[in-house]
C-alpha cells in the first residue's frame, strides 16, 4: 500500500511528521515512532531488507555517536533521557526518509510534484533529464578514470585524497555533460516544449484510496508516539 | 508549388563574435521537396537549420538580418513552440535527445507539449508506432536501444506531431554505415506514406542513395590540403604483438602483431568488443594472455578524457618526456601551446592527445572511433596526422566504421565479430569480399571517392 500512495501525499505526510517530531524531547516519542515506521514497512510494503539494513547502518552509528557525545560532553542538564531522545530522533528521521526512498519511484515522484504540488514543468523535466543522464555519466566517469590511469595518474588510497583527486575526472565529465544538456534542451524545445505551467498529462498520477489509508496510518502513528511521550 | 521556407539575404551572427556565421544566404524550399544542405564544418549549416525551427535566434541571442519566412509568415511572428508542431526536427546525437524513460512516455511528452487533448494521445501514439513499425518498442526503455533504434524513435517523435516539414540535423553521424543505410531505407518508406518536405544536413550524401531531390551547397568545400604521402612500411620489426589476449566473456583469445610504422584499422559490428580489445591492449582491462610492449598509447573518442593540466605544453610534458618542444613543433601546436587543452579545436585536442602519448614514450597508439562525426576537412586532417606519424615509425591501430577512411589510410584490416578476430586482412582483399563485409556490417569504400571532392548537384 505504501508503494501505491501518491508520492506527493506521502512526501507531505513525511515532512509534517518530521517537523512534529522536532518538538518532542523525550526519548519515548521518537522510539515509538521509529518502531512504528518499521512495522508499517513490514506490514504494508515490500522492502529489500538487506539493502535497507546496509543504508541504515551509518545512521545507526550516528545515533550511537550522538548518544555517547551528549552523555560525555554535554552540560549538566543533559541526562540519559535527552541523550536517548537525540539518538532515537536520528533513527526516526532516517527510517522515515528510507521509507520514502524505498517505496517511491523517483520518476513518479517528480511527475507527482508537477501534477499535485504544481512544480514548474521546466524544473521537473530538467530533473527527469538529469536522471536519464546518470547512467551515462557513470559510464563516462569510469572511462575518464581509466584514460587518466593510463597517463600515470594513480588513484590514491586515503579516502580524502581520493575525493580530491576526483576533480581531474569531474572536469572533463562536466564539460561533456554541459554539451549534452544543451543538446537535450534543444531537442525538447524542437518538440514544442516551452516550459509553461499549464499542461495536461497523459499519465496521471492520481490521489486514491491508498492515500486516505496511508494518511490515517501516519496520523495514528504520529498521535500514538506523541501520546507515548506525554504518558511517560 | 508554393514555398514553405524562404530565406532572402539572411545573415547570422553570434553576439560574442565579430564575424557573421553566414552572410546573405538565399534559400527557397517548396512544399514536398527533399533537399540536403552540404558544406564544410563551421559554414553555419546547423545555425541555419536552427533558424528554421526557431531554436535560434532566441537561445543564443543571435543577430539575424534579412528575411526569414516560414509558411509565408515572418519567423519572428510565431509564438514560442508554435512552429515546432509544423516543423519537426531529428538531431544527430542519439544519446541526448530524449528526456523520458520509455518510448511511450517520450511520445506522450511530445504530444502534451503541443496540447493534444489527453483523450487523443493514446490513439496518436498507437498510430505513429504502427506507421513507423516500432510497435514492439512501445514500452522499451530508450537508453537500452541501439543507436539506429534511437534515431528511429527520435524520428517517430517528430512524425507524431504530423509536421509539414521535417528537419534532419546529421542523423546518420553516429550510426555505422550499414545501420545508416537501413535507417535511410526505413525513412524512405515512411516518407512515402506522407509527402512532407524534408530538409537535411549531412556530409555523407552517398549514404542517402538518391533520397534527395536536390543538394544545396551552402558554402564551397574547403580546398583540401595536400595528403601526406605514405612511405612504405619496413617489414621486419614488430612493434606490437598480442598473444592469446582474452577478456571473458567479451573477447575470446586474440593473437596478432603489427609492424613498426604500420597503420591498421580494427572494424566490426557494434558490441563486437572493439573498445574492449583496445582497452585490453592498453592494460586497462584485466586480461589473459600477453601484450608487447607494455606501454601503449590510447586516444579515446573524446580526447579531452585524457587531459589533466592547464596548458597544451604541460599536457605534453605531463609524462616527463624530454622532446616536448620538438613534438609541439611537429604537431603544429605552437600557436596554442599555452592555451588550455579544453579550449582548442577538436582536431587540436586530438593532436595534443597523440603528442602526449608520444612524449610519454608510447610509440604504438590505439584510437577509438576518431572518424565519427567528422566532416571531409577534419578527416583529411586526421589522415595527414596519422600518416605523418606512421612515416616517422609510429604504429597505429584505429577503430572505425568508415571504410573510405580505412581504404585511404590503412595497410591492414583487423575484423572482429562476437569477440573473435575473424582475421588480419589486406584492405583491398576485403573490399571484394561482399560476404566478409556483410558479416561485419561494413560497406565497401565508394570507389575510393573522398568526401572532400565536391558533390555534383543533382536536380
Amino acid at each position: 500500500m505504501l508503494h501505491r500512495m501518491n508520492p506527493s501525499v506521502k512526501f507531505v505526510f513525511i515532512t509534517v511528521s518530521m517537523i512534529a517530531m522536532a518538538f518532542f524531547f523525550n526519548p519515548w516519542t521518537p522510539l515509538v515512532f521509529f518502531t512504528g515506521v518499521i512495522f508499517m514497512q513490514i506490514a504494508f510494503a515490500k522492502i529489500a531488507w538487506k539493502t535497507w539494513s546496509l543504508m541504515m547502518l551509518p545512521f545507526l552509528l550516528g545515533a550511537i555517536g550522538y548518544f555517547w557525545t551528549t552523555l560525555v560532553f554535554g552540560n549538566e542538564d543533559s541526562t540519559i533521557g535527552t541523550a536517548l531522545s537525540l539518538s532515537f530522533r536520528v533513527l526516526a528521521f532516517s527510517s522515515l526518509s528510507l521509507l520514502f526512498v524505498f517505496t517511491t519511484k523517483p520518476v513518479d515522484f517528480i511527475m507527482s510534484l508537477m501534477q499535485q504540488l504544481k512544480l514548474s514543468p521546466k524544473i521537473a523535466y530538467s530533473i527527469l533529464v538529469g536522471y536519464q543522464f546518470l547512467p551515462v555519466l557513470k559510464d563516462e566517469f569510469f572511462q575518464i578514470q581509466q584514460a587518466q590511469q593510463l597517463r600515470g595518474v594513480e588513484v590514491p588510497k586515503p579516502p580524502v585524497k581520493r575525493v580530491l583527486a576526483m576533480r581531474h575526472v569531474l572536469i572533463p565529465m562536466l564539460a561533456g555533460a554541459v554539451r549534452k544538456a544543451e543538446r537535450t534542451a534543444f531537442a525538447m524545445e524542437a518538440r514544442g516544449f516551452t516550459g509553461e505551467g499549464k499542461r495536461d498529462f497523459y499519465r496521471k498520477i492520481s490521489v486514491s484510496r491508498a492515500d486516505a489509508a496511508g494518511a490515517v496510518l501516519f496520523l495514528i502513528l504520529l498521535i500514538g508516539s506523541m501520546a507515548a511521550g506525554f504518558l511517560s | 508549388m508554393h514555398n514553405v521556407i524562404s530565406l532572402e539575404k539572411v545573415s547570422f551572427r553570434f553576439p560574442e563574435d565579430e564575424l557573421p556565421v553566414f552572410e546573405k544566404v538565399d534559400l527557397n524550399v517548396s512544399a514536398g521537396e527533399r533537399i540536403v544542405i552540404t558544406g564544410p564544418s563551421g559554414c553555419g549549416k546547423s545555425s541555419l537549420l536552427y533558424l528554421l525551427n526557431r531554436l535560434y535566434p532566441e537561445n543564443c541571442d543571435g543577430i539575424v538580418s534579412g528575411k526569414v519566412e516560414l509558411f509565408k509568415k515572418a519567423a519572428a511572428e510565431y509564438a514560442p513552440g508554435e512552429i515546432n508542431q509544423r516543423i519537426a526536427t531529428v538531431f544527430q546525437d542519439p544519446d541526448s535527445q530524449f528526456c523520458m524513460q520509455t518510448v511511450e512516455e517520450e511520445l506522450a511528452f511530445t504530444l502534451e507539449n503541443v496540447k493534444v487533448p489527453v483523450g487523443k494521445i493514446d490513439e496518436r501514439i498507437t498510430r505513429v508506432l504502427q506507421e513507423t513499425g516500432l510497435e514492439d518498442f512501445r514500452h522499451s526503455v530508450i537508453q537500452t536501444l541501439s543507436g539506429g533504434q534511437k534515431q528511429r524513435v527520435a524520428t517517430a517523435c517528430a512524425w507524431v506531431l504530423e509536421p509539414e516539414v521535417l528537419l534532419l540535423d546529421e542523423p546518420l553521424t553516429h550510426l555505422d554505415p550499414v545501420t545508416a543505410k537501413e535507417f535511410v531505407a526505413w525513412l524512405r518508406e515512411l516518407h512515402q506514406t506522407r509527402d512532407l518536405t524534408v530538409i537535411a544536413i549531412d556530409h555523407q550524401v552517398e549514404l542517402w542513395d538518391g533520397f534527395f531531390d536536390r543538394e544545396w551547397q551552402m558554402a564551397p568545400a574547403k580546398v583540401s590540403s595536400r595528403i601526406v604521402k605514405r612511405e612504405p612500411v619496413h617489414a621486419g620489426k614488430i612493434a606490437l604483438s598480442a598473444k592469446a589476449l582474452a577478456v571473458s566473456p567479451i573477447l575470446s583469445p586474440i593473437s596478432f602483431s603489427l609492424h613498426q610504422g604500420e597503420i591498421a584499422v580494427l572494424a566490426g559490428p557494434n558490441g563486437s568488443g572493439k573498445s574492449t580489445l583496445l582497452k585490453a591492449l592498453c592494460g586497462l582491462k584485466s586480461t589473459g594472455g600477453s601484450v608487447e610492449p607494455k606501454r601503449i598509447g590510447y586516444v579515446p573518442q573524446s580526447p579531452e578524457f585524457l587531459f589533466l593540466t592547464k596548458s597544451v605544453r604541460d599536457e605534453l610534458a605531463f609524462g616527463g618526456g624530454d622532446q616536448v618542444d620538438e613534438m609541439i613543433e611537429r604537431l603544429y601546436l605552437k600557436p596554442v601551446s599555452e592555451a588550455h587543452p579544453f579550449a582548442v579545436s577538436h582536431g587540436q585536442k586530438r593532436r595534443v592527445a597523440i603528442g602526449a602519448m608520444l612524449c610519454d614514450g608510447r610509440p604504438v597508439i590505439v584510437m577509438d572511433e576518431p572518424t565519427a562525426g567528422q566532416d571531409a576537412a577534419a578527416l583529411t586532417e586526421l589522415e595527414n596526422l596519422i600518416k605523418a606519424r606512421a612515416n616517422e615509425g609510429v604504429t597505429f591501430l584505429i577503430v572505425t566504421h568508415d571504410m573510405n577512411f580505412a581504404h585511404r589510410t590503412a595497410e591492414t584490416l583487423l575484423l572482429l565479430k562476437n569477440g573473435q578476430l575473424s582475421g588480419q586482412f589486406k584492405p583491398s582483399a576485403v573490399w571484394q569480399n561482399a560476404q566478409l563485409l556483410n558479416a561485419h556490417r561494413l560497406c565497401a569504400p565508394s570507389g575510393g571517392v573522398r568526401f572532400a571532392s565536391p558533390h555534383e548537384s543533382f536536380g
